[in-house]
């Protein structure tokens, strides 16, 4: 069994120091070493109050950080079609139960991601966000994504399709999203 | 060569040459491949390193599985075992989060995670432990006689 390690090993080996071989000799190799700061590095001496704009790349490097928070500012037809993965539905006009759910939604996030069609459509709701927000929860960072979901789309990031099992409550389409007025979403 | 030689060699030349191909495939674009790593939300970090060295190791184990001794085709069958618990874990945490992206399991080519996916990964995890078990135990060579001394 030991031999066997070894041998795997060593194999492995032989492929890793390959790799970086030719990815060090070939002109289109990946970057090693200088890969691009996620997005929320940059974000530190940005203050809470402005709403910051990212482009598609960056807000990719942001997705998969269980401290960043996506929101789809679009109709839920739209969210349904197709979203960025991993992302929550907030359409900009939330109905009251949900927008007492956000401040809790947020407070266990660091920094939030707005989309929508347009950048503009995500500003309108970034907007309230930190007009709502900004107070008790200074340390939010608060940006859009620049070009909405069709510059994301087109930059081949991934998505998702299907209502919002995380926010929607699965009968109309309602938002129960975790506050004072919740009926048993999940956070 | 009997039937267990045979079952072996195809089933090597199959799992070893789709690694091969697999892994020359994605090496053709690697910051397609690490875009593609990436979108997996799996890992925030590390994805141009796995986007550089993931070919060329299945491109060796692939190649080890099909020309080198036993004794290192057992070696290749559990590196290539573990490159395929490693893919299938990926694949399905896409796949049960609805995430839809492209497989990235060749390359550019475009590969929708479906429920076929997933039952290829399982048949090649299935080839691997084969590969794995057949080069476990050495090829007979002499049949045990009685010994001509012995009453």
């Amino acid at each position: 069994m030991v031999g066997l390690l070894i041998r795997a090993g060593l194999l492995a080996s032989l492929g890793v120091v390959a790799g970086l071989l030719f990815n060090t000799i070939r002109p289109d190799g990946v970057s090693l070493g200088s890969a691009p700061p996620a997005a929320a590095c940059q974000l530190t001496a940005v203050s809470a109050r402005t709403v910051e704009r990212l482009t598609p790349s960056q807000a990719n490097h942001l997705c998969g950080n269980p401290n960043v928070l996506i929101a789809d500012a679009r109709s839920a037809e739209s969210f349904a079609k197709g979203h960025v993965a991993g992302a929550v539905h907030l359409p900009c006009a939330a109905p009251q139960g949900v927008a007492q759910g956000v401040p809790d939604l947020l407070s266990s996030h660091s920094t939030v991601v707005v989309y929508g069609e347009t950048t503009g459509e995500a500003l309108a709701v970034a907007e309230g966000l930190v007009r709502r927000n900004g107070s008790s929860n200074t340390a939010l960072r608060v940006a859009v994504l620049e070009g909405g979901f069709s510059a994301w789309e087109l930059a081949g990031f991934a998505c998702a399709s299907g209502p919002c099992v995380e926010c929607a409550d699965g009968k109309n389409g309602e938002l129960i999203w975790p506050g004072p007025s919740t009926t048993g979403g999940k956070p | 060569m009997n039937a267990k030689q045979v079952v072996s060699w195809i089933v090597r030349l199959g799992l070893g040459g789709l690694f091969m191909l697999a892994g020359v495939l994605k090496l053709k674009d690697p910051s397609k491949f690490a875009l593609e790593i990436s979108n997996y939300q799996l890992v925030t970090f590390g994805t141009s390193f796995m986007a550089a060295l993931l070919p060329p190791v299945e491109i060796v184990a692939g190649a080890a599985l099909v020309v080198l001794p036993r004794v290192w085709r057992q070696a290749a069958a559990f590196v290539i075992l573990l490159m395929v618990v490693m893919f299938s874990v990926a694949v399905s945490t896409a796949y049960f989060r609805g995430i839809n992206i492209d497989c990235g399991c060749f390359g550019g080519a475009a590969s929708p995670i479906t429920g076929l996916t997933l039952v290829r990964n399982a048949a090649l995890l299935c080839a691997s432990l084969l590969c794995l078990k057949l080069d476990a135990t050495p090829p007979r060579l002499f049949t045990a006689s009685p010994s001509p001394f012995k009453k």
